[in-house]
């Protein structure tokens, strides 16, 4: 059942090489380069004018590049207009025909294709049936709901085969509740199919929840590019680092390739490469990976090698149901939070000095970011 | 707070629905006269009228020159739509959808025969056919009354494609269509009722036109205003009021399509938010 985890050739299909965008004196999307793989469901992440909708725009034909090319199974598409690309979309707002019946609005493609009409129907029914909505075939757009809609509109976008489906912050308009079980269908649909997925969302745990792979996107780049594990655990840079889920900086100086100064304190960092002494370096810890104890309890459990340790004083404490946050204040004002499972327990108060610990591998050090990176967005 | 009717005093209320009803009968006065001045059996339009007849309207059907004249009044306004409409289309689009400078300068020029003169268009028009040779033809009709009607058209072409979402017609592109492909049978639909209504402003612009129509008429064609204007200067007959009254009842009807229209489009525009 499931093809997913079956080891298949990885073989690119579309290839984005050097793509600009400029409107007047604004870049739109900076000399982007990217492989998108046959049969990959890739999500463009990141806030509004990071360029991902443009770039999802120029895939679609609807924007023209100002240098770089687009291709294809190794075609150029740089020249073809938009309804020769054979290329699926589904808009935010849906965008069907509203004067059309729901079988009018799935079969369009096909009746633009000049199918003949016993192909046209087969086709249009099994769609119907895929996206569950046979039963509301003779209605208009506007007697569906806003899910229906959008299913309506990912059979539209189906029902000619294309090999590319872009889909534009579709479930944007949705509540949360309909968002997550489209979500669902679509990743369903989208092992069923095997078809090519380009997702544009601003919404992290969307991304997460849908793609195999995820672009991070900001200021016409891509910024990191990998699944979701990857890109949490292990953030290429601290701007994916602050901009996926929360993240403690920490700003020290190497004293070698395993070892650097924190507030005065020696502390063990993951082994580099290329670190020299004295150069500044910022590690990042995500909040679940550290630890915070009481003076008691640290003095009572030894440290594990490899382990580090820092003095801080408890700020706040929250309750968050399933999980608990500690904000607390190193004696150098870095600010830290630790959050832990509910079920383990966090019995800190605000003002208490404490003990917060993390494993060195934990860390991800980098050596270059702009003061700019450490902030959400 | 807003001032709904039951917010008010009686006092002010009262007072709100004697104003309006006065500021109506004062509009409408005219027309219920007419109207009744039709029906009236007085050949020197007295009234109260002292009998009720329909001799007039006999009358206005079995004369040759006022049925002229309604023929060629229908024929100018019919024109003068289709005319408007083709026009209309295409710059609403370059209005709505072109970047280019001068955009809104272009907007304003072409609403600005809603607020030159009538008068002042129509001497300069007449004094361009009459250099050519073309006035009182249907051609110089037609013309003149498409400069005065294009603003009407053009308006509500541009008012119902701004509120078309116009990633329906991306869409539609995306789907397989050509831009012209996608813009005939999606737009297009979805625009109806600014196109219909557009229509409707042009037909009603040009059937009660009277000014540019003076100019341009000859003893061979002219339209019902005209003909009725030129009939009031030898004599007071009834059958004027006849086609007061014909003018009338055929702008009532297109305005209530109009309105029955722009209903459906209102609660279209709400249906999208």
């Amino acid at each position: 059942m499931n093809a997913i985890l079956k080891p298949k050739p990885h073989t690119t299909l579309v290839s984005l090489r050097q793509l600009n965008k400029h409107y007047g004196d604004f870049t739109a999307v900076d000399n982007l380069s990217l492989e998108i793989e046959d049969g990959e469901f890739l999500t463009f992440l990141g806030s509004s004018g990071s360029g991902k909708s443009t770039t999802l725009s120029m895939l679609a034909g609807f924007e023209t590049p100002s240098s770089g090319e687009i291709e294809v199974a190794g075609r150029s598409l740089v020249n073809v207009p938009p309804h020769k690309r054979d290329i699926g979309m589904v808009f935010q707002r849906y965008s069907l025909f509203p004067h059309m019946s729901v079988r009018d609005n799935i079969a369009f493609p096909l009746a633009i294709r000049k199918l003949p009409a016993a192909e046209r129907d087969k086709r249009v029914n099994a769609m119907l049936k895929l996206v569950q909505l046979e039963a509301f075939a003779h209605r208009r757009p506007a007697q569906l709901s806003g899910g229906q809609q959008q299913r309506v509109a990912i059979a539209r976008a189906l029902v000619y085969e294309p090999r590319i489906l872009l889909m534009d912050e579709p479930l944007g308009a949705l509540d949360k509740k309909l968002r997550e079980d489209l979500q669902d269908e679509l990743r369903q649909l989208h092992r069923r199919l095997g078809i090519t997925i380009v997702y544009v969302t601003h919404d992290q745990e969307e991304a997460m929840r849908l793609s195999q792979r995820i672009a991070i996107f900001s200021h016409g780049k891509v910024v990191g590019l990998g699944s979701g594990v990857e890109l949490y655990q292990n953030p290429p840079n601290a701007f994916v680092a602050s901009f996926l889920g929360n993240s403690n900086f920490l700003q020290a100086t190497a004293t070698g390739n395993a070892g650097a100064v924190f507030e005065g304190q020696a502390i063990s960092i993951r082994p580099q490469a290329h670190t020299s002494t004295q150069q500044p370096v910022l590690l990042m810890v995500r909040p679940e990976k550290a630890l915070a104890m009481s003076q008691a309890a640290a003095a009572a459990t030894p440290l594990p090698p490899g382990w580090n340790e820092v003095a801080a004083t408890v700020s706040e404490v929250l309750f968050l149901g399933e999980s608990q946050t500690c904000s607390a204040v190193t004696t150098g004002g870095t600010a830290l939070t630790v959050k832990a499972l509910s079920a383990s327990g966090m019995a800190l108060t605000p003002g208490e000095a404490i003990r917060v610990r993390w494993a060195a591998g934990d860390a991800c050090v980098y050596t270059q970011w702009a003061a700019s990176d450490l902030k959400k967005g | 707070m807003l001032l709904t009717a039951n917010a008010m005093g009686p006092r002010l209320r009262w007072g709100l629905y004697l104003s309006t009803g006065v500021i109506a009968l004062f509009l409408l006065l005219p027309v219920v006269f007419i109207v009744l001045l039709s029906f009236g059996s007085s050949q020197w339009l007295v009234f109260p009228p002292p009998g009720w007849t329909v001799k007039w309207y006999a009358q206005f059907f079995a004369n040759a020159e006022w049925m002229a004249a309604a023929w060629s009044s229908l024929k100018v306004a019919l024109l003068t739509t289709v005319f408007a409409v083709a026009l209309g289309v295409p710059t609403a689009f370059a209005l709505v959808r072109g970047r280019f400078v001068g955009r809104e300068l272009l907007y304003a020029l072409f609403t600005l025969p809603m607020i030159v003169p009538l008068v002042i268009i129509a001497v300069a028009v007449y004094a361009l056919f009459l250099k050519l040779g073309l006035t009182g033809t249907l051609f110089s009709f037609v013309v003149s009354h498409v400069i005065v009607a294009l603003p009407f058209t053009i308006i509500s072409i541009i008012n119902s494609l701004k509120l078309f979402d116009r990633s329906i017609e991306d869409a539609a592109v995306i789907c397989g269509a050509s831009r012209i492909q996608a813009i005939l049978r999606v737009t297009f639909p979805g625009i109806r009722p600014g196109l219909i209504s557009g229509g409707l402003f042009a037909f009603l612009v040009s059937w009660d036109e009277v000014v540019l129509s003076v100019m341009m008429a000859s003893p061979t064609l002219q339209t019902l205003p005209v003909k009725m204007w030129t009939t009031l200067r030898q004599d007071l007959t009834p059958v004027i009021a006849v086609a007061s009254t014909l003018l009338i009842g055929l702008s009532v009807l297109v305005m209530l399509i109009a309105t029955g229209l722009r209903r459906r489009n209102d609660a279209r525009a709400l249906e999208l938010q």
